[in-house]
């Protein structure tokens, strides 16, 4: 009979350790989501916890946000939004387009070269976000470049990379040379094996590096905060400008949508390439 | 007989850094022959297949295929059809679309493809997995599969990588029965590279002995087996006593009490090593007068089939093996006779 390391019989001595554990984890994480949610239903105008009375009002506010066209607002939420929608899905398609290729070659090539790269590449995560901002914006500034979108799309791509290629490069890691070489030995390209071959095996490894581009760059706050014009802005960088003298119960609302539709958004990508590999 | 010659490895050398991998390696394969390279680790013969496969390009030499120079094609052009000891089965696909792949890439599509994949599955006796995915299959059937993968193409010819080393032994044993019937059926000139000698014998009809990146000794493999060409053969074909015989003297070496002529090489004074192998040595009751050829038994194991011993004669242990009917009445520390056949002794100049 096996002997588990850890105790296990009647749930084990540790069990009691693990339930709390985990208790604390998932009321730290879900506890501000929590929060937003019953708020945003609340009737009230100040936003006292836990609200007095329930109501759909704040709602119907972002509703009206949405439809009515807000002519003296420059940044009105749906052209911010837009913009999140079309930098989020841009700043996915470059980085997984630069990762798979660079992830290839890396786990193919050199192992020095290897560890080189992926710790330049990992750079931006080390930086705090403030200076990298300042950073961005002082580059922009003094090129004088007048890129519009781009200015914001650029360093959401330097933020996405390190996450897309470890998963990818943790997609490559997997995939011997050896199945390359069989496709190449039955006629293959060696072109023809990594699109017919390796790209598919690596299909899960892609798939959580878009995620987490998505995902970081539709939420993305403190460098878009100095590199946001009164043209270009993102939908993070409306709602704080909509709470940062006084908070507004509709971005209560907003919020809970936007949850909604970063999980919408994780499932329709998961769906839509994921096939066999899918994670839900 | 003319000989056909369908691959002729010319002169190959292969470096890697200040490493010689294989030096002015040159061997002539007939067509539809089977041909195992066999060696010990490092001995470079994966890298020769690699060099035939086009996955490592030659520092020396020439590979000529149908009397064309095929040194600088790629290996996808090649399209010789491999196994590969991972077996390197596409995990993403079915067993049909494994199979199909190399099909598909030749332009083979709809009911061609089908009908093709079809009859290979029925070649290798599993006609109902076409739609299983590769990882629900036994080591057996993916070992198969490979082998159906690389034989879809009608490759000029197959190459297979110690492809049998991952099954457990009883398998293997089928499994080398079954890619000979395969091999001949479809009469496709096959190399196989193998570290196992019994499977060598079982598989080849030339069999190549390589160590340290050159040939030792290239022949079909009873000849290897009953004369090999040095010592290294010899031992690593299995089985074989080497005994320290001695200087040479009058074209003749002594066998504990056997004498042995010598073939013209060897001239007198050198010192010499014999091979026999275990099942060339006989065993004799011992009379009060013999004294030559006298050793005792220090070790037997009863195999069923044959029984196997170890005896020890002036101090050094030989390994005999008898068929079990003939050792009636001998054990442990009983003394007895060593008779030798010297037609099947082979000497060799000692290192």
């Amino acid at each position: 009979m096996r002997v588990d390391l850890l105790p296990t019989e009647g749930g084990g001595t540790y069990r009691f350790v693990i339930i709390l554990l985990a208790i604390c984890g998932i009321l730290i994480s879900s506890l501000p989501v929590i929060v937003v949610t019953i708020m945003s239903f609340s009737a009230a105008d100040n936003t006292g916890f836990p609200p007095e009375a329930l109501s759909l009002r704040w709602y119907s506010e972002v509703i009206a946000m949405f439809t009515t066209e807000d002519a003296n607002s420059a940044q009105s939420v749906v052209s911010s939004t837009i913009t999140s929608l079309v930098v989020a899905v841009i700043v996915m398609v470059i980085s997984t387009g630069v990762c798979i290729p660079l992830a290839y070659v890396l786990a193919r090539g050199d192992r020095r070269i290897r560890s080189g790269m992926e710790l330049l590449f990992t750079l931006p995560l080390v930086f705090p976000l403030v200076i990298l901002g300042i950073a961005f914006l002082l580059i922009a500034e003094s090129l004088r470049l007048d890129i519009g979108i781009w200015r914001i799309i650029i360093p959401h791509v330097a933020l996405v990379l390190p996450f897309v290629l470890r998963n990818c490069l943790s997609a490559m890691s997997g995939i011997s040379l050896e199945v390359e070489e069989a496709a190449v030995s039955l006629g293959a390209s060696p072109l023809r094996a990594i699109w017919d071959i390796v790209i598919p095996m690596m299909k899960a490894g892609i798939l959580a590096g878009l995620i987490f581009a998505l995902i970081i760059s539709f939420n993305e706050f403190t460098i878009t905060f100095f590199m946001y014009t009164v043209d270009v802005s993102t939908l993070p960088i409306w709602m704080y400008s909509r709470t940062a003298s006084s908070l507004d119960p509709s971005t209560l609302a907003l919020s809970v949508f936007i949850i909604a539709a970063d999980v919408v958004l994780i499932v329709l990508v998961d769906k839509l390439i994921a096939g066999r590999a899918s994670l839900f | 007989m003319t000989s056909d010659i369908h691959l002729h490895i010319n002169k190959v050398s292969k470096r890697f850094g200040t490493v010689d991998a294989l030096r002015d390696v040159d061997l002539k394969i007939e067509r539809g022959s089977f041909v195992c390279l066999l060696g010990p680790s490092g001995c470079g013969k994966t890298t020769l297949l690699r060099i035939i496969a086009g996955f490592e390009a030659a520092t020396k030499g020439s590979l000529i295929l149908d009397g064309q120079d095929i040194s600088n094609q790629p290996p996808h052009k090649r399209g010789f059809g491999m196994v590969f000891q991972s077996l390197a089965l596409f995990p993403h696909m079915s067993v049909a679309r494994n199979i199909g792949y190399g099909l598909k890439l030749r332009g083979v599509k709809g009911a061609a493809q089908r009908d093709r994949v079809e009859e290979l599955l029925n070649v290798i006796q599993l006609p109902h997995i076409a739609d299983r995915p590769v990882s629900a299959l036994s080591g057996g059937q993916r070992q198969r599969v490979a082998i159906a993968r690389a034989l879809a193409i009608q490759p000029p010819l197959f190459l297979l990588d110690e492809p049998l080393s991952a099954l457990d032994a009883q398998l293997r044993d089928n499994m080398q029965i079954e890619l000979r019937q395969l091999q001949q059926k479809f009469g496709v000139t096959t190399v196989l590279v193998t570290h196992d000698q019994h499977e060598a014998m079982m598989l080849a009809d030339e069999l190549v002995v390589l160590k340290d990146g050159a040939i030792r000794q290239s022949a079909p493999p009873s000849q290897i087996y009953n004369n090999p060409a040095d010592s290294f053969v010899a031992d690593f074909l299995g089985a074989a006593n080497l005994i320290e015989v001695g200087a040479m003297k009058g074209g003749a070496i002594d066998l504990f009490g056997t004498p042995v002529k010598s073939s013209p090489p060897h001239r007198d004074g050198e010192q010499m090593l014999a091979a026999v192998r275990a099942e060339h040595i006989g065993l004799s009751t011992v009379g009060k007068d013999d004294k030559a050829g006298v050793g005792a038994i220090s070790f037997m194991r009863d195999l069923g089939a044959a029984t196997e011993f170890v005896v020890t004669i002036d101090g050094k242990d030989l390994r005999v093996r008898r068929t079990s009917a003939q050792v009636q009445g001998l054990n442990v520390g009983s003394k007895v006779g060593l008779t030798f056949d010297p037609s099947m002794v082979s000497l060799f100049k000692a290192p």
